[in-house]
């Protein structure tokens, strides 16, 4: 009984996502069009400052290159109001952190990114864990 | 009992048995005095004027009273809990948005608009005429003046902060009730929710600031806190840090007018803390409706034009 | 990880108390023991902080048929998957590489208090779908998509009017659930029910009374409001929409019908009947529970900090440039 109720909640939520219609890639910006898949990123470096603003939050970070220079970069995250709500207060992450991107750099092939995923350097995620006890976690790639 | 009678000639009362003459010389002396009519016309006349006079000295008084020390308040709309209920659609008539400080008529920017881009006269609606300035801002005023097309952030279709947004020129409503006060502006759909309840820190900075109210009497007084460093109090560059404090009052004055006073603080770009004043009026048509004023949208070729594509060659 | 232990525990403590009320033609109150709260003028107080945010489609599953409502232990099931097996990346579908990830930000559902119900879909009734469009509004979709392709990112008009920050698409009217911040603050006084909405900062003024509608050259995004009680439920009734406002598809003839009634102290049963003869074949009504949930709402300043339009912009910009290019 389990097992075929299982299969049906998996075949409609395979069938909802469609009509999901909360889906964000219609409700948010094309981050396809901004972030180039072909331009994969990983960052190191020490938090300046993080713009708690909406439609997405936006974490800069010194990254200093192979060559001794530092350049600034900046990556887009999420709405803050949610982490508010949760408790977060702007001095969660505090500038001198040190924190590792995983990302994607801008098409225009600007110092801006996307951080697909965030961490402490000692490994921490930045806020809050995945998304579930049991979940898949990071996504393949 | 007697019989009146305005004849000259009779000067006889009459009584009933009934009557009862007071003894007491002095009482008997003020009782005949009442009750014998006065048939000498000059006496009459003469008392008809002292009684208008009395009576028009108690009006005259009653009116001064009234005027001198007036009720609080007249608008008497309240709320279950006592309170003056501000709910309604509300509009300043003065030009502060154009200038804090008062200024003469002066040309717009834009040589098409003609008349209609120009600078409109006010009187200052600053206590004591000027704005306190630090040297080094009061410097930064002037450069933000200079360069205000560009910089003023109402050009841009930003929310306007506390206190600018409620002398735009547009209106707003308030819907009050006794835990929440919404106030929804009409520019830009600005909104602000006012606690009157659980007051708590701003968490985070914003546009619109974090309200915490409370009733002072008649008065409602918004203690506004977490404005961010990112509006302007009018267009000719008057500008405050992110260190701003904004203690607000409403004060109903008549049944649609109230008196609105905001109280600025911010130590790192002035040198005193300062305060405005001016009335707010409601928006009294039987249709009265706050509209959507969305500028986004009419904003979106300035801000973005150059980055449209352009038709190929 | 305490944050997402208490939330996923939560959300399935959530499920519990839902699953033992009787279905959702809920005509009175699950507990007995509560009283409808009213204002000083005998009308219900809604006013508080609600949420609208849901795990349910909004059209049924096709293999579900006319199955309207899940048994509770069906229901408890489905919550479950979508709640705790799903993620934020599932959701996300096709954006997913190049997304930060959304439950680093808090943003997942699973996070947050969800209003569930036992419903399959929405939308109410044997079929639980939007009604097929007229032949003018199948017409009026093709044409507008052959305009649009090829065109998608030309200028910042072109994109979606969340994308640009004028209007959320989930603010309505009708509301509907948002992927986060799907929370809204209602107020009452002064002859208003005022429901201001986290995204965009958007207040809608209802005057209850029988004032008529706007006139009809006056259209607005969120449409005209009117509302009145019948009994102990509030109807508003929306009209003049814009021509470009497009609720799943509509014109400026979109009339909407909204019904509010709460059923007990944290929840309001929201029912929204949309009708617009140039693009259904019939109107059509979906119904979603408001849950209470603790204050305030935080300000959605969108236009404000929209880097992501002029990046998009350029980042198109960028491509066709690098295309020309690689052409040469």
């Amino acid at each position: 009984m389990k097992h075929r109720l299982g299969i049906q909640f998996a075949l409609a939520a395979a069938a909802s996502t469609v009509f999901f219609f909360v889906t964000p890639a219609l409700a948010h910006h094309a981050f396809a069009a901004e972030f180039d898949v072909n331009r994969p990123i990983k960052l190191r470096g020490t938090v300046t400052k993080m713009d708690w603003i909406n439609p997405h939050s936006w974490i800069y970070i010194d990254v200093k290159g192979p060559d001794g220079h530092v350049v600034n970069w900046m990556i887009e995250g999420g709405s803050p109001n949610v982490l508010l709500r949760l408790g977060f207060t702007k001095e969660a992450l505090p500038a001198g952190s040190e924190i590792v991107i995983d990302g994607y750099q801008a098409k225009d092939g600007s110092t801006r990114g996307v951080g697909k995923v965030l961490r402490f350097a000692d490994g921490r995620k930045l806020f809050l864990g995945s998304s579930a006890p049991g979940a898949k976690g990071e996504p393949d790639k | 009992m007697y019989r009146r009678t305005w004849s000259a000639a009779r000067t006889e009362r009459t009584r009933t048995a009934s009557v009862r003459v007071p003894r007491d010389p002095r009482l008997k002396a003020l009782w005949l005095k009442l009750t014998t009519p006065v048939t000498d016309c000059r006496i009459r006349v003469v008392r008809k004027a002292r009684f208008v006079r009395g009576a028009m000295v108690v009006v005259l008084t009653w009116f001064w009273l009234g005027c001198a020390f007036p009720q609080a308040p007249a608008n008497r709309a309240r709320t279950p809990d006592g309170h003056p209920d501000l709910s309604g659609i509300w509009q300043v008539l003065n030009t502060a948005n154009w200038d804090l400080e008062g200024h003469a008529a002066a040309p717009g920017l834009m040589i098409p608009l003609g008349a209609i881009g120009a600078v409109p006269p006010g009187l200052s609606v600053v206590e004591g005429g000027s704005i306190p300035y630090l040297p080094e801002a009061a410097a930064k005023k002037k450069e933000n003046f200079a360069h205000r097309l560009e910089l003023d952030p109402e050009v841009k279709c930003y929310l306007p902060g506390v206190p600018r947004a409620t002398y735009m020129p547009y209106p707003f409503q308030i819907v009050e009730s006794q835990k929440q006060i919404l106030i929804s502006y009409q520019y830009a759909s600005a909104a602000r929710a006012i606690d009157m309840e659980n007051h708590k820190k701003a968490p985070i900075d914003s546009w619109m600031g974090w309200s915490n109210g409370r009733w002072e009497g008649d008065t409602l007084v918004v203690d506004v806190t977490g404005l961010n460093d990112a509006t302007w109090f009018d267009r000719s560059g008057n500008f405050h840090s992110d260190a701003l404090h904004v203690v607000e009052r409403y004060t109903p004055r008549s049944p649609d007018t109230m008196r609105y006073e905001a109280a600025i603080d911010d130590p790192k770009v002035f040198s005193r803390p300062w305060k405005i004043s001016m009335i707010l009026y409601r928006h009294a048509e039987e249709n009265a409706q706050l509209l959507e004023f969305k500028c986004v949208e009419f904003v979106e070729e300035l801000m973005y034009g150059h980055w449209k594509k352009k038709p190929s060659q | 990880m305490t944050h997402l232990c208490l939330a996923a525990g939560f959300g399935l403590l959530a499920l519990a108390p839902v699953y033992g009320q009787a279905p959702a033609k809920i005509a009175s109150a699950g507990n007995k023991d509560w009283t409808m709260p009213r204002t000083t003028d005998g009308h219900p107080d809604f006013q508080g902080f609600w949420t609208d945010a849901s795990v349910t489609p909004l059209e049924r599953p096709k293999q579900l048929g006319a199955k309207e409502f899940y048994t509770p232990e069906e229901a408890a099931e489905h919550d479950r998957h979508e709640l705790v097996d799903r993620t934020s990346w599932d959701r996300l579908g096709s954006q997913a590489q190049v997304h930060y990830d959304m439950s680093q930000y808090g943003l997942d559902v699973s996070l947050v208090k969800v209003a569930l119900t036992r419903r399959t879909s929405l939308i109410i009734g044997p079929e639980g779908r939007i009604p097929p469009l007229t032949d003018e509004a199948r017409k009026r979709r093709a044409d507008q998509a052959a305009q649009r392709r090829g065109h998608e990112f030309d200028s910042a008009q072109n994109r979606p009017l969340q994308e640009r920050c004028i209007v959320w698409s989930n603010t309505g009217p009708p509301m509907t659930p948002a992927a986060y911040n799907s929370n809204l603050q209602i107020v009452q006084g002064g002859g208003y029910v005022a429901i201001l909405q986290e995204m965009i900062h958007d207040t809608r003024l209802i005057p209850i009374g029988a004032q008529p509608h706007l006139p009809s050259n006056i259209r607005q995004w969120l449409g005209d409001p009117r509302g009145h009680w019948e009994g102990d439920t509030l109807v508003v009734d929306t009209t003049n929409f814009t021509n470009r406002t497009n609720v799943f598809g509509s014109t400026e003839n979109l009339h909407v019908v909204e019904r509010f009634k709460m059923v007990d102290a944290d929840t309001i049963v929201y029912e929204f009947t949309l009708d617009d003869p140039t693009t259904w074949t019939r109107p059509w009504t979906a119904q979603l529970p408001l849950t209470r949930i603790e204050g305030p709402i935080f300000e959605y300043a969108c236009h404000e900090g929209n880097l992501g339009m002029p990046n998009t912009l350029s980042g198109a910009r960028a491509a066709e440039e690098a295309a020309k290019k690689d052409a040469k």
